[in-house]
């Protein structure tokens, strides 16, 4: 049944008792938490004060003079504080996002989801929602630069004149780009004009971090180069092999949402579907899988071929001659569930798999007659796909002195391309190299011009997302610095011209000459001048405002998803399959390095992104860095322990890193995350972790075989959340297995014994009228991706504190996601808990404040009143759930002018000595309330949502009024899962959680059963609670 | 002696510096002690802005861009012209009490002090600063067209500024509405004087 409390640990650390995180669980304050920075004695403090004391009677005491700036001729329907909405689209390369971002006074200060974007229906990962931080980003590149000196557009532009008869003269034979890979359509139509003018130009697709392995394969199946919709909500079995479909694979938002819908039980005799899972790093599918199985990389194949056949299925892989190193009896109960479910499951591979896995998996799925069903392939149109063998060749053509131009699109090759292939030096021998990008990073330093691009929230543009929905990107704010888009610099390199001046809706452009001086089009214009053609081809968009109406809803709803691409008719994968990338040595002793792609920076591009850096990672918690995760039983061999730093070495290229120990990694792997050790990143990615792509080679991108690692003999510090906030030894999170739920529906209200039935305070106030706000987090569809942690950052003004006050324990966010493990640690069940403010209409906290600085308001929040706070911390010690933050210095003071601008004017940005907490975003609440009194009417289920809630990816958040019997979150609370955390202490939490259900397989469900290790200090666990708290 | 004397000077002093600096104006802002986040690092609506040129930190929104919402009216009746471009004749809207109450209500805020309550241009404005304001009720203004009059309160005429932006479309409409109401009435008071 459910596991007892004590069976479940934060670190191994923990659960061992190592005396090293005594002090995160016992001290409220961390050791030096109250005392200042080091290097400040408390005689340098004494002067300090004394000088601020003597300057008091001057400038510094004076209130600021501010200045009322309204408009000149204000604009209509643009209220001052009233903000607006706007549907916009996120390219994130062959994908792209549905966004609706809220627009104060005409600049954009948060990014939610469009919810009638068909594939992510509302819903945004944390990239998107940290996209909005990239835009006010200070150090985005500003200026076009020639040879680093200052320069202009014009410049730019008079100089591609002078070069163009040349490209012209021979056919562009000559000119390449390199751009990073796109699916829109006016993209694609600037690249075909490109091409239609110098007919010999190359253009060539560079990613570091994409699908092209995938494609590659399900070209070798299919015939075409293709992606996969995965369907997890029509699937009762779900493999996933290496794969991370819910969190950084292609489509994650989407997918992540279907696979919730799949596995939502709402009531006791309802059914979910099982997710597999076969990895050799530890991933966040991994996590939610029912059965995990850790498998080095080099054996995944084989363990594909070895399932092939045993269903009877020819994968065209080769079998692995020696012993299998896997377990069979786990081989032999996935494939009795695969045969169990033909037609209703899915198997898919992640992106680091060879090719001929992912052709594998293609017939696979068709031998199991998923596709149609539960996989479906993107029709990729519009698109550049990545491809590392044009790149190489381009490259070596560059050094061959056969290109004069080279222009790359928002590719930083001299960063992240593979080393052997030697970017730089192919860069230095090209004569015009012109670099677009958001910064002027490692690339543009080195290249003849760079030109600043503009932030997909400043320009026009279009994207497909992968399930051929097409969406506008509509700007929302005038660029904020010499940035144009890639539409308006291929409009430059393609010749397209601007349409004659006519009516600005115009719509006879195409009929007159174009003028004798052709300017270039605007990114609005070639915008248009594509959508001209697609909506042409719909007659139906012209009764329904057409454009306007596109660029409203944010995509064109008519002419969406389609099912699937016609395949060849039994193309299964029969053909001699390219070798398995990355073959290793016999030898035992060596290691596979795994490079993967960081659920934080990704490839690097969101390097400079404070909020993503300082995330702490869903799996490993940490923060700021990216060390070498190994499983605990390949560090014990190594001898290594936690942040001992350790040198990885490939031939003769090496990185050193600190070791982090993650339970559920595969043995002799050790894997480390790209993007990180940017020298020309920003401020914030300049020197965080280390650059990994030195080590990788183009053949085998993702997994370097037979690495050597050794320890350097120092250690370097990791800044780390997994340990702070801990409730040990109490039933914080709760699970049952499918079957056990159906014998008992009440097992989470019932894991625990409520001693007292009289709480610790006069209960003064009986919350029965009005709306009264509560929430439930429904563990069983949080898959832990940390969306609604930087949704909240965004939403709330929540500062970041950087990675030494994080090493401190003094990291700021509102909604923490706790990650427990369970089980062995060579293959733990993981659990994502996470944890806002309980809301509590008891709540403690408020007992111990000595102003009344936090007080419950008649609609049962527990408000902060932050200018009444002076910072006494009592709460924070007081509080059970440890959700209170403060703040130890003035994290905000110093910051640059452009940032502010993103803050909500709407919520407090809060100073030095303040206490701050989860709010469930108040100002949301009265803002609809406000909107919803002037209708004169009452608020409906559903019109205010929390940040959290409207991020999550997979629904897990629902918010409302309870009393009201209809609202889905009191439905959700009369669910028998539904219950409180420390249930015991009767604070009467409102937020409550629905216990997590897992769905294990028959024949491995003894395994299941895992002996519990008992915590350190579990002995607190069956102690009364209520005495330590009175 | 001179003890006394010196110290009989000290109130005189004290009151000079006390009652001397009353009413005197200071070039400094006021003392503000506790800054209490009373100025916060986020920019408010018609705050200003170190980092745009011009100093605002509201942005006019940008041309092309469509908000949620923004379509919800007929485009006829949020610009007051037809499909073709061309002015109505006529309003959009359906009249009843309801919408002259409301046009009655924002005439009187926004019209009423150039325009007087009966619209003959005879406001308070004109009577402090004789700015000129036309009447209503001349032949060139009651031939004017439903759309014309709208158009004039969107976009401005001669010293008028629009006022698109402080009242939506629908009241617009209820103004026109009770513009020509006024002249409604104005007719039939010069016609009831003309009969006997």
């Amino acid at each position: 049944m459910s596991r007892a409390a004590q069976e479940y640990w934060r670190s191994r650390e923990q659960r061992d008792g190592d005396p090293s995180v005594r002090p995160f669980v016992e001290r409220e304050f961390q050791e030096g938490a109250s005392e200042l920075p080091e290097g400040v004695s408390r005689r340098s403090l004494i002067q300090l004060v004394g000088a601020s004391l003597s300057l008091a009677g001057l400038a510094a005491c004076r209130r600021p003079v501010e200045h009322i700036v309204p408009f000149v001729r204000a604009p209509e329907d643009m209220l001052p504080g009233i903000p607006r909405l706007f549907a916009t689209t996120m390219p994130s390369g062959l994908d792209a996002v549905g966004l609706l971002v809220t627009s104060h006074e005409g600049r954009p200060t948060k990014i939610e989801g469009n919810e009638v974007h068909p594939a992510s229906l509302g819903a945004t990962s944390a990239w998107a929602q940290a996209s909005i931080l990239d835009l006010y980003d200070p150090d985005r590149s500003q200026q076009v630069l020639h040879q680093g000196q200052r320069a202009s557009w014009q410049a730019f532009v008079d100089a591609w004149r002078a070069l163009e008869p040349e490209h012209l003269a021979d056919g562009g034979a000559r000119l390449a780009v390199i751009t990073r890979p796109f699916a829109s359509p006016t993209l694609a139509r600037l690249i075909a004009a490109l091409r239609a003018r110098f007919p010999q130009a190359r253009v060539v697709g560079y990613e570091p971090v994409g699908d092209e392995l995938i494609l590659r394969g399900l070209e070798a199946a299919t015939g075409a180069p293709t992606l996969p919709l995965l369907h997890p909500e029509r699937a009762r079995v779900v493999v996933a092999i290496d794969s991370d479909f819910l969190l950084t694979g292609t489509g994650s938002v989407a997918h992540a949402r279907r696979f919730a819908d799949g596995r939502r039980v709402a009531s006791s005799d309802g059914t979910m579907s099982r997710l597999w899972s076969i990895e050799a790093v530890h991933s966040l599918t991994g996590a939610n899988a029912d059965h995990r199985l850790p498998l080095r990389s080099d054996q995944i194949a084989p363990f594909v071929a070895a399932l092939g056949s045993r269903l009877g299925i020819g994968t065209g892989l080769a079998l692995d001659a020696g012993p299998a190193t896997f377990d069979s009896a786990w081989l032999e109960a996935l494939a009795a569930d695969l045969e169990a479910h033909r037609g209703a499951s899915l198997l898919t591979a992640g992106r680091r798999q060879a090719p001929a896995v992912h052709a594998a998996i293609h017939a696979l799925n068709q031998g199991l007659g998923n596709l149609g069903v539960t996989v479906e392939y993107a029709r990729l149109a519009d698109a550049v796909l990545p491809d590392t063998t044009a790149f190489a060749a381009t490259l070596e053509s560059m050094r061959a002195g056969e290109i004069s131009t080279l222009l790359l699109l928002g590719a930083n090759p001299l960063y992240d391309a593979p080393a052997e292939l030697d970017a730089a030096g192919a860069l230095a021998a090209v004569e015009t190299s012109i670099h677009l990008g958001l910064h002027t990073d490692e690339t543009g330093a080195a290249t003849t011009w760079h030109l600043p691009e503009a932030h997909f929230l400043e320009a026009w543009g279009d994207a497909r997302a992968i399930d051929g929905t097409v969406g506008v990107v509509q700007p929302l704010i005038a660029p904020l610095y010499e940035g144009r888009s890639a539409i308006e610099l291929l409009a430059v390199i393609a010749g397209e011209a601007a349409p004659p001046p006519t009516l600005p809706e115009g719509e006879t452009a195409d009929a007159a000459a174009p003028p004798p001086t052709p300017e270039p089009a605007s990114g609005y214009d070639a915008v248009r001048a594509t959508w001209r053609q697609i909506l042409g081809t719909t007659q139906s968009l012209a009764l329904d405002g057409g454009w306007e109406r596109v660029v409203h809803d944010g995509l064109l709803s008519s002419a969406t998803s389609w099912a699937g691409i016609p395949l060849a008719a039994g193309t299964g994968a029969t053909a001699a399959p390219p070798a398995s990338a990355g073959a290793r040595s016999a030898s035992d002793v060596a290691l596979d390095l795994v490079l993967v792609d960081s659920p934080r920076v990704f490839d690097g591009r969101y390097a400079n992104n404070a909020w993503l850096q300082e995330l702490p990672d869903a799996i490993t918690k940490v923060t700021w860095d990216n060390p070498a995760m190994l499983a605990p039983a390949t560090a014990a061999e190594l001898g290594l322990r936690n942040e001992d730093l350790v040198r990885i070495a490939a031939g003769d290229r090496q990185i050193e890193v600190p070791v982090w120990i993650v339970p559920g990694m595969a043995p002799g792997t050790v894997a480390v995350e790209l993007g990180y050790g940017r020298a020309f990143g920003g401020r914030v990615a300049d020197g965080v972790g280390a650059n990994v792509y030195p080590l990788r080679s183009a053949d085998a991108p993702y997994l370097v075989a037979g690495v050597r690692v050794e320890r350097s003999g120092s250690r370097r510090e990791i800044a780390q959340t997994q340990d702070h906030g801990s409730m040990e030894g109490r039933p914080i999170v709760r699970e049952a297995t499918l079957e056990a739920y159906r014998a008992h529906p009440e097992f989470a209200r019932k894991a625990v014994e409520v001693p007292h039935t009289r709480a610790l305070w006069k209960e003064e106030w009986s919350y029965e009228q009005g709306y009264q706000w509560g929430m439930t987090i429904d563990l069983n569809a949080c898959t832990g991706c940390n969306a609604c942690v930087i949704a909240c950052q965004a939403e709330n003004n929540v500062p970041v504190v950087g990675r030494d006050e994080v090493r401190r324990g003094r990291e700021m966010h509102w909604l923490r996601i706790d990650r427990y493990f369970a089980g062995d640690e060579a293959a733990p069940q993981t659990v994502f808990h996470p944890v806002p403010c309980m809301q509590c209409e008891n709540a403690p906290c408020e007992q111990v404040c000595p102003v009344t600085a936090t007080v419950h308001d008649a609609e049962g929040l527990n408000v902060m009143v932050y200018n009444r706070c002076i910072g006494t911390r009592y709460c924070l010690n007081n509080c059970p759930y440890k959700v209170r933050r403060f703040n130890y210095f003035n994290f905000t003071k110093h910051t640059p002018q452009v940032l502010r601008l993103q803050n909500n004017p709407d919520v407090t940005v809060r100073s030095r000595g303040v206490m701050e907490k989860c709010t469930y975003c108040t100002q949301r609440i009265n803002e609809r309330k406000i909107a919803a009194k002037l209708e004169e009417r009452t608020l409906r289920d559903g019109e205010v949502r929390t940040a959290c809630q409207q991020a999550c990816p997979s629904q897990a958040i629902q918010f409302g009024n309870i009393l009201d019997g209809a609202s889905a979150v009191a439905q959700a609370k009369a669910e028998p899962r539904n219950y409180t955390l420390l249930d015991e202490l009767l604070t009467k939490p409102r937020t409550s959680y629905l216990a997590k259900l897992r769905n294990p397989h028959q024949e491995l469900a003894e395994t299941h059963q895992v002996e519990g290790h008992a915590p350190a200090g579990s002995g607190q666990a069956t102690r009364d609670h209520g005495d330590d708290s009175a | 002696m001179t003890r006394s004397r010196a110290a009989g000077l000290w109130p005189l002093l004290l009151l000079t510096l006390v009652a001397g600096c009353r009413g005197c104006p200071s070039p400094f802002p006021p003392i503000h002690i506790v800054p209490n986040m009373d100025h916060q690092e986020k920019a408010q609506p018609q705050g200003e802005s170190a980092f745009f040129y011009d100093g605002m930190v509201m942005r006019a929104p940008l041309a092309g861009t469509v908000a949620r919402g923004d379509l919800d009216r007929a485009p006829s009746l949020a610009t007051g012209r037809d499909a073709s471009g061309e002015i109505l004749a006529a309003s959009p809207i359906e009249l009843d009490e309801v919408v002259l109450a409301r046009g009655e209500e924002r005439y009187a805020i926004y019209c009423q002090p150039c325009h007087d309550p009966r619209g003959n241009g005879r406001g308070i404005l004109f009577e402090y600063g004789s700015v000129p304001t036309p009447s209503f009720h001349d032949e060139q203004r009651r031939g004017y067209s439903d759309g014309r009059v709208f158009d004039i309160i969107t976009h401005g005429s001669g010293l008028m500024q629009g006022y698109a932006w402080p009242i939506p479309p629908e009241d617009r409409w209820a103004i026109v509405a009770h513009v020509r109401r006024l002249q409604q009435e104005r007719v039939t008071a010069e016609a009831v004087a003309m009969a006997p």
